[in-house]
């Protein structure tokens, strides 16, 4: 991590430009789900919208998490203590969705 | 205590402690959003009931991710500031950053406020109304019974098993206004005897019920005693048989036992002491009106004029004629997307499902249906050119801009206008920041719209309440997420507030651990505006 004086004062830049790139993205996210010229996919909310909102906030977020969480020059233990949590985190979702799974559809999963 | 590691690496981790620690924190973080925003799709993926997407305001939750984004811009400042020895610098940014924490809780409030004063109707045919719910007296004051369940009362019967103190205190004044007195003799054990007439007391109910439950405690115990004995007996015929063995004439010991208990049962009589379960009142003076919030109970025939009965959830019995229990309402919105699906579901057309809807047996609303009709049409048309349909949203679902906008407006003149000037006529975002605004009632100076009102009778209504989050799953995980979020924000916005007022003596002295804390509390304050970067867009925009 910069911790010098001198290397955080070249990081000054960095971190307003990447405020300002986080304010564009949640215009662009708004602009994409209100302006009908905008509106890809179907008329309304769908599934291309989702993704399209989706991939514009993990952007976001990863910005968020590179530059000023300082997850772009960490050590290994942080994104091994992060990675867990994320694939923990990803664990849940599919522990929700086999919850949901339906035994009577899903057989061959399932058995008889 | 000297606490090792604050600031310098440990030569195994190469991190200090307070690092780790927080990365260990967030991780668990990460893991209990994740959770929340998968219980989020799957509720909605799964739901039984046509999804109320972009029903939120956008305004306050987009100038709520520009205040964390900019929140998170000046707590990085603030760092940037005590690593380069700027005092002052770190206190302006610093100051800046717990002010968009607050300015961020002031519009979250303000957007649960407009959701807790904003009220739905789920009809029995599943139109949903939405709106601001009135009095059945037409009375506007403020905290007056907006939709009370009311009944003409001439007998209150209390269940002696399952009646509760907070159920007696929200109702005991009106059964004591009401008259209401006890309806035979009850005779108590021990010789006491509750006279036919006494007046409706706690302290009368507290007595019954105290006997009661002494007198099953009482009973319980010779049962228990009784059954004991059979078993003995019985075993005793039999020794070393298990209860599932058959003995006897091809019956079980369990059987046998079961046997010998009814045949002990006879001389338990005796000894039993009599049980009143219920305590029955009737009104003196015939009948009196009896009102109370749905939330505390239901009506067994919610129909004006006819036989029924208010049951509070203690299972208090309130009997006599159902008065009036209708709901009042300014309606702001209206959603025929259930309608449309639970006629799909039985095979029936939509469109005449939907002209069939009691809704639009009135007047007003059935004018205004006709209005968003010839709006749909006339988007259809529009749509037409570039290979588009209108949605179900745009087909079944009246928003309060549409009613609000085109309040006094005919429909030929709609129908000589163009589609983009019809919307021109609709509210902006500034006019209903946080959702619809209604005209106060006694005040000419109100801003606001005074939206058209139907009387919903109670036998029309299958579910009402609040925008909360019992209206349904969606406001549920919304008020989940957000709620947990917004403890967030009050937290970190603590956390750095104490470096600010607090943090010049520990600047002076070690400013090393001061930034290290900084950039901690920081940590966690970015992903605060990590999470608000998914909660936006999700809840807001899809």
């Amino acid at each position: 991590m910069a911790d010098s004086p001198e290397a955080i004062k070249k990081h000054i830049k960095l971190y307003l430009l990447i405020g300002v790139i986080l304010f564009i993205c949640t215009v662009l996210t708004v602009a994409v789900a209100k302006l009908e010229f905008l509106d890809f996919g179907e008329r309304g909310f769908d599934h291309v919208d989702a993704t399209i909102g989706l991939i514009i906030a993990t952007f976001k977020a990863t910005l968020v998490a590179l530059i000023f969480m300082h997850l772009n020059h960490e050590k290994t233990l942080i994104y091994w203590l992060f990675g867990f949590g994320l694939f923990f985190g990803f664990c849940l979702m599919a522990l929700f969705g086999f919850a949901f799974a339906d035994p009577i559809e899903f057989k061959a999963f399932f058995g008889r | 205590m000297e606490i090792p590691y604050v600031v310098e690496s440990r030569k195994d981790t190469g991190l200090n402690n307070s690092k780790i620690g927080i990365w260990l924190f967030l991780a668990s973080e990460v893991m209990l959003f994740g959770g929340l925003f998968s219980g989020y799709v799957f509720l909605r993926i799964y739901a039984d009931y046509p999804w109320p997407e972009r029903t939120l305001p956008v305004l306050p939750g987009l100038i709520n991710t520009f205040v964390l984004i900019g929140s998170s811009v000046t707590v990085v400042f603030a760092w940037v500031s005590l690593k380069l020895g700027q005092w002052r610098k770190f206190q302006v940014y610093m100051a800046i950053t717990v002010i968009c924490a607050a300015l961020f809780m002031v519009l979250k409030a303000v957007e649960y406020s407009a959701k807790f004063h904003h009220q739905a109707i789920s009809m029995s045919d599943y139109t949903i109304i939405e709106g601001h719910a009135h009095p059945q007296g037409g009375s506007h004051e403020y905290g007056a019974p907006t939709k009370n369940l009311n009944i003409n009362a001439d007998s209150v019967q209390i269940n002696l098993r399952r009646v509760d103190d907070i159920y007696y205190e929200e109702m005991g004044e009106q059964y004591t206004k009401g008259g209401f007195v006890l309806a035979n003799d009850v005779a108590l054990n021990g010789g006491n005897v509750l006279a036919k007439g006494t007046p409706i007391s706690k302290e009368i109910i507290d007595q019954a019920k105290e006997d009661f439950l002494a007198a099953v405690a009482h009973n319980s115990e010779i049962d228990i005693e009784l059954g004991r004995r059979a078993w003995a007996e019985t075993k005793a015929r039999f020794p070393g048989k298990k209860y599932y063995e058959v003995v006897e004439a091809g019956k079980t010991l369990n059987q046998l036992a079961a046997a010998q208990i009814k045949k002990l049962e006879a001389q338990r009589k005796d000894d039993y002491r009599s049980v009143t379960a219920n305590l029955t009142f009737v009104s003196a003076s015939g009948s009196a009106l009896i009102t109370v919030n749905p939330y505390w109970g239901k009506l067994s025939n919610p129909k004006e004029g006819e036989k029924g009965t208010l049951q509070l959830k203690d299972e208090t019995l309130v009997s006599g004629t159902t008065a009036d229990s209708s709901i009042a309402i300014a309606v702001d919105g209206i959603d025929f997307r259930h309608t449309v699906m639970k006629a799909e579901e039985k095979g029936i057309d939509p469109a005449a499902a939907v002209a069939n809807s009691w809704l639009l047996k009135d007047e007003q609303m059935k004018l205004i249906w006709d209005k968003h009709q010839l709006i749909t049409a006339k988007l259809a048309e529009k749509l037409k050119a570039k290979d588009r349909e209108p949605t179900e949203n745009d087909i079944y679902r009246i928003n309060w801009q549409e009613i609000a906008g085109l309040m006094d407006k005919d429909l030929a003149t709609l129908e000589g206008m163009e589609y983009e000037d019809i919307l021109a006529l609709y509210p902006g975002d500034i006019e209903g920041f946080a959702g619809p605004k209604h005209k106060k009632h006694g005040d000419p100076n109100s801003s606001g719209v005074v939206y058209p009102e139907v009387v919903v009778p109670r036998e029309r209504v299958r579910f009402e309440s609040l925008f909360s989050p019992r209206w349904n799953t969606y406001y549920a995980t919304y008020f989940t997420i957000t709620g947990l979020h917004g403890l967030h924000v009050v937290a970190g916005a603590i956390v750095l507030a104490y470096y600010l007022f607090f943090g010049r003596k520990m600047y002076e002295e070690k400013p090393e651990w001061l930034a290290n804390r900084v950039e901690v509390g920081g940590l966690f304050w970015h992903f605060v505006d990590l999470v608000w970067i998914f909660l936006f867009p999700i809840l807001y925009l899809m």
